[in-house]
């Protein structure tokens, strides 16, 4: 087993507004490992990207908190770090991708000063040369043609997947030894984003990096992830090897999300959906937060929140179903 | 349908063609006007016939050289002083502008600085700073000057410190929005992915992108400042006296409107003509810096 990167206990982020307290992130552990691919998969506003601005520690201000838990990266505990010692590994020793590639570069620079400026900040490198040459590294990482001449290139010149590429090679250049990706794929068409991921396969079998590929497409899990957190509400419901969830899957709304996938050997009049709405994070219903939603709840399952069970094999659910 | 269609493309095609040239020709005139008035406002002393502060009793509202009764000595005629007005608007040149550039330059430097700040970090920060434009932005600053006239007396430096004592608040709102914009935007989140620190983020990342605006309000600063100036010298609360300033002239010639008109109404075509220029410039500096008119 290769080491573990980093590791998240019990996070607990929350969003103070002036009508009460949104619980985004409620409980959240998880870890993961060199070389290693987790995918944090939910529906729109179930807490993955708060998640992952949380371990970056880049909540919204004001309002956004982290209230409890621990996030443990190479060994140092982020959440004990001061805003300086934070913004060192910011972009060194962890790195973020964002969805829309669109708007992610600023129009203003070359595509060579947006690199440039993470290599100058975290690197200590005296000679205009030599910056070229990691940025220009950067960009062969990621296989973009001809790196030397984009390089003078702005963002408005390069199309959507090329610029998700330079995304990346701004992500990559300090070499992080995590990587977090919230959805960098949603704002592509489907071959760029086939092609996106096969290049980040390659990235990770080069550099070792750890991901955390934040999605809302089990497809996308498929192809990409070695382990899957399943969140709903702030909390991970159900978390497994790939191949085990797609196997297994013990949670209802696991089962219902993957469901919901669009299938070519299976011949449907209609796309499967989940009725109903997640609960509101402001008043958390007292029991499995699944369970007005959930086609076979037990009597149990409005009144008392279900314990995390390890049912063999890494598989962990909370559901009063599994037993 | 497809015969009808290339008589119509023509036709636009033409259109659009005479619409660039006289855009061309729209941009060519103010920035030949702009760059005379300001080159002989640098080569003050070598073109001015004489003196601004030169009294002539003797040559006293003498009107302009091409009408009647005109003395070839005196291109746009003498004031009551017997002064020259085309040395005087040349000499007034330096101070009308120069007052402008500097009054723009200092309020468009605070003017950005605390947009860029409120925007920025919004909060309780932002409403303070709001607060204080919001005053600023509702006291006249005639009246200001005014008073700082008779507390310091008319001076080139009071006017300049009455203009920007309020004069950033515009830019300060202006700018402000944008930076709330930008800060939402997905280029700053990346920024601080990578380790930027605020004031790093501020300075790299919101202010190249505020620049359009910020040059926008700076052009259709420079007419407005020419007429602060000219009003508040036309109040006598501006330049004193003999020195030339365009307001100042304007207001000499007052008395005389009836009998010698050109004492005034030279000096005040210049102002127009700066301000139209201004303007106009203003207008194709925002045509040209905003992308999706750029392709036209």
């Amino acid at each position: 087993m290769s080491k573990i990167v980093l590791e998240v206990e019990g996070l607990r982020t929350s969003f103070f507004t002036r009508k009460g307290i949104v619980k985004a992130v409620d409980g959240v552990s998880f870890f993961v490992r060199e070389k290693e691919t987790l995918g944090i998969v939910g529906e729109s506003g179930c807490g993955k990207t708060v998640t992952g601005m949380s371990i970056m520690r880049l909540l919204p201000e004001p309002g956004g908190k982290i209230v409890g838990g621990r996030i443990t990266l190479n060994g140092t505990s982020l959440l004990e770090l001061s805003k300086r010692e934070m913004r060192n590994i910011r972009g060194c020793m962890v790195s973020m991708i964002l969805q829309d590639p669109m708007t992610s570069l600023n129009p203003v620079y070359t595509i060579g000063d947006q690199i440039a400026e993470s290599v100058r900040m975290h690197q200590n490198l005296a000679d205009e040369k030599m910056i070229t040459n990691e940025v220009v590294s950067s960009l062969r990482l990621l296989q973009i043609p001809s790196p030397e001449t984009l390089l003078k290139n702005y963002p408005f010149q390069l199309s959507g997947g090329m610029r998700q590429r330079v995304v990346g090679a701004i992500a990559m250049c300090c070499k992080p030894s995590l990587l977090i990706a919230d959805e960098p794929t949603t704002a592509l068409d489907a071959t760029i984003q086939a092609q996106y991921i096969a290049l980040f396969k390659d990235i990770q079998a080069k550099t070792d990096v750890a991901i955390i590929f934040i999605t809302h497409d089990f497809g996308v899990i498929a192809d990409m992830c070695h382990r899957v957190a399943v969140m709903y509400a702030g909390k991970i419901v159900e978390s497994a090897s790939t191949s085990e969830i797609f196997k297994k899957p013990q949670h209802p709304y696991t089962r219902a999300l993957i469901n919901s996938v669009p299938r070519l050997d299976r011949k449907d009049d209609r796309l499967y959906s989940i009725e109903g709405q997640p609960p509101s994070l402001m008043h958390l219903p007292p029991g499995c937060r699944f369970c007005e939603r959930c086609s076979d709840s037990l009597e149990i399952c409005s009144k008392e929140e279900p314990p995390e069970k390890n049912i063999g094999n890494n598989h962990t659910v909370s559901c009063w179903r599994v037993q | 349908m497809e015969y009808l269609r290339d008589i119509n493309e023509a036709k636009i095609e033409k259109r659009m063609e005479l619409r660039r040239k006289f855009s061309r020709l729209m941009l060519i005139i103010p920035v030949v006007i702009l760059a005379l008035l300001i080159l002989s406002a640098i080569f003050a002393p070598l073109l001015a016939p004489y003196s601004p502060t030169e009294i002539a009793m003797t040559e006293r509202l003498q009107p302009p050289s091409f009408l009647k009764g005109g003395s070839p000595k005196h291109f746009l005629g003498t004031d009551s002083l017997g002064r020259d007005v085309f040395s005087r608007i040349i000499y007034g040149a330096r101070i009308s502008l120069s007052f402008s550039l500097i009054v723009i330059f200092i309020t468009g430097t605070v003017g950005t600085i605390l947009g860029i700040i409120s925007g920025y970090f919004g909060g309780r920060l932002d409403s303070f700073i709001m607060r204080f434009t919001d005053v600023a932005l509702s006291i006249p600053a005639i009246l200001i000057a005014i008073i700082l006239a008779v507390g310091l007396g008319p001076s080139f430096k009071t006017i300049v410190i009455a203009s920007s004592i309020l004069g950033w608040s515009g830019y300060a709102r202006v700018i402000r929005g944008e930076a709330m914009r930008l800060r939402e935007v997905d280029f700053v989140a990346q920024a601080r992915i990578i380790g930027s620190s605020r004031m790093r983020i501020m300075i790299k990342h919101i202010f190249p992108n505020v620049i359009n605006p910020l040059i926008i309000i700076a052009t259709m600063m420079v007419g407005l400042m020419i007429i602060i100036e000219a009003t508040l010298s036309y109040l006598g609360a501006g330049i004193p006296p003999p020195n030339p300033s365009w307001g100042a002239m304007v207001n000499d010639g007052r008395n005389y409107l009836e009998t010698a008109w050109w004492i005034s109404f030279f000096p005040g075509f210049c102002i127009g003509l700066v301000v139209l220029s201004c303007n106009y410039l203003g207008d194709w500096i925002r045509d040209k810096l905003d992308p999706r008119l750029r392709r036209l």
